[in-house]
């Protein structure tokens, strides 16, 4: 299959950056992207065309949530439920000309061509996405009762790998589906559930002071994300607020 | 612009509960418009407008209704502003992320229903006020009756005797107190008949001249929408009026935090629902107007 890629190019994050095309061919339809921007900065080394394009990737195996790029309208691109790692070249038509950009938010600033900065993530759950006390050793099954639902939707919530495709996706930068799912997935087991009040809080203030926007409810993330995060995990994250407002001592 | 500290979401949990609010207040509008397409001379749609001017408790939710309204379009304002800064590099491709298109236009459908507000404040609520001098607004002058100015000329000319004389400036006396009364207090003919203790047949001459105190939406609505040009600009408006409510009621849920894969699906179906019948009922009175008057 041959392409032709008009790809994101930026030397730091203060430069200016723009769009350069380039073609390659010879694509195996198996391939996966991230696998054919390899092949391309293959041919830029040796060809000595220009600097490798910089991308971000390290387990390609869609579980590690560093590969992140926003193709064609899309992040992780033309598939339901991937990251950029996971999608292959058959998903796209032969001679087909792909857009490859960086996540765009102001809480995410450019480090070089698609490499994002996603420190804004850690920040935010450095600021509570945790239980601050060491819950020991793997108990004995059973000892701990969590009902069935309630782990099933901590385990689905905890499936976010914090890739960033949420904020990408939507049209205000918004977060929320991420502090939604670590919220979740923390609040609702007993060990997380003790701090919850105060770790909404803390979460949601910080995701405020780094500048994401504000969720307008369009579920363009729900709709990109990798791990089929749902929206419901945004509606709990809004009772958890209310809650932890609400009962707020003095 | 922005606001004191307060977090995002509650930020949109005043917006959600004020749009529930004026989501109510859509309703109780649209029933009092529903009124004009009753054969009955506007007797349904006065009343109803009389009981808005001048009920108490009306009057206090007027206040909290434009607090509402304000704190809605304030808020949103401002949350979208910080919105668009928070991105401030645009994608070069345009969104392919299958969402609906109700739910990305928010600011601008409101902003729409907003430009139909400036419309209909002009057109209604400043008359009302006595803001702007709306041209139905009855001038008491000409509210005297047939019956009275007939006996006004036939007095200048000495056609009445001593006793239709004294009848006739007892009358008049009685009219000019009242009219005064009326109009320093803002009083409609059913309000007279019960303070001044008068039958409905004492009534009658004088209901035109009490009448003349507050405007004649009735005409004045059906003037307004038999206009072809205005008629269309309202329902252009209130198509987007209803764009704006099918992503608003179930916004306002999610934002509560009321989601539950129960109800999902009847939450969506609803918000439709009454999003395409207020729309419908306040739309097909300027359609009635248009095409069957």
């Amino acid at each position: 299959m041959n392409f032709t890629l008009k790809i994101w190019r930026q030397e730091n994050a203060k430069a200016k950056g723009r769009f350069e095309t380039y073609k390659v061919e010879n694509i195996s339809s198996d391939c996966s992207f991230l696998e054919m921007l390899d092949i391309l900065n293959e041919s830029l080394i040796s060809n000595k065309i220009a600097h490798p394009v910089c991308f971000d990737n390290d387990c390609r195996e869609g579980i590690c949530g560093m590969c992140g790029l926003y193709i064609n309208g899309r992040p992780h691109g033309n598939d339901d439920g991937v990251t950029t790692c996971q999608l292959h070249m058959r998903k796209f038509t032969d001679g087909e000309t792909i857009w490859i950009e960086p996540w765009r938010a102001k809480a995410f600033p450019v480090i070089r061509d698609l490499v994002v900065d996603r420190t804004a993530y850690d920040k935010i759950i450095q600021a509570g996405g945790y239980v601050s006390v060491s819950t020991g050793g793997v108990p004995d099954a059973n000892s701990i009762l969590i009902a069935k639902d309630k782990a099933d939707k901590a385990m689905d919530a905890a499936e976010c790998i914090g890739c960033g495709a949420c904020v990408a996706a939507c049209k205000n930068a918004s977060a929320m589906l991420f502090v939604s799912a670590k919220v979740s997935h923390l609040a609702l087991l007993p060990q997380g559930k003790v701090e919850a009040a105060n770790r909404v809080q803390k979460m949601v203030e910080k995701m405020d002071e780094l500048g994401f926007g504000n969720c307008t409810n369009t579920y363009a993330c729900e709709a990109e994300c990798p791990k089929l995060i749902k929206r419901s995990n945004i509606a709990r994250l809004n009772r958890e607020w209310i809650c932890a407002r609400v009962g707020k001592e003095k | 612009m922005n606001l004191p500290k307060i977090a995002s979401i509650s930020r949109k949990i005043v917006v959600a509960c004020v749009g529930l609010f004026l989501l109510v207040f859509l309703l109780v509008h649209m029933g009092i418009n529903l009124c004009l397409l009753r054969p009955d001379d506007g007797a349904w749609y006065s009343a109803a407008c009389n009981f808005m001017g001048t009920n108490y408790i009306i009057k206090v939710f007027e206040v909290v209704l434009f607090a509402a309204l304000i704190a809605h379009i304030v808020i949103t304002v401002a949350l979208q502003i910080q919105n668009w800064k928070a991105r401030p590099v645009r994608y070069h491709q345009p969104s392919k992320s299958k969402t609906s298109a109700m739910s990305k236009t928010m600011i601008w459908t409101g902003g729409l229903v907003f430009v139909f507000l400036a419309l209909h404040f002009v057109n209604f609520y400043f008359v009302k006020m006595g803001w702007v001098e709306g041209k139905y607004m009855i001038q008491s002058e000409e509210l005297i009756t047939p019956e009275l100015q007939k006996q006004y000329m036939e007095l200048s000319q000495g056609l009445l005797n001593e006793e239709e004389t004294i009848a006739f400036q007892t009358k008049m006396e009685a009219v000019n107190s009242i009219i005064t009364k009326a109009e320093a207090e803002n009083l409609y003919s059913e309000d007279l008949k019960w303070i001044y203790n008068l039958s409905a047949e004492d009534v009658k001459p004088l209901e035109k001249v009490v009448e003349g105190v507050e405007p004649d939406f009735y005409h004045m609505a059906y003037d307004l929408f038999a206009n072809k040009i205005y008629s269309f600009i309202y329902l252009i408006l209130f198509v987007a009026l209803a764009f704006h409510l099918i992503h608003a009621m179930q916004s306002a849920f999610q934002t509560l935090g009321l989601n539950h894969n129960k109800y999902n699906k009847f939450i969506e179906g609803f918000s439709w629902v009454y999003a395409i019948v207020i729309a419908l009922g306040f739309a097909i009175v300027p359609i009635y107007i248009m095409f069957f008057v």
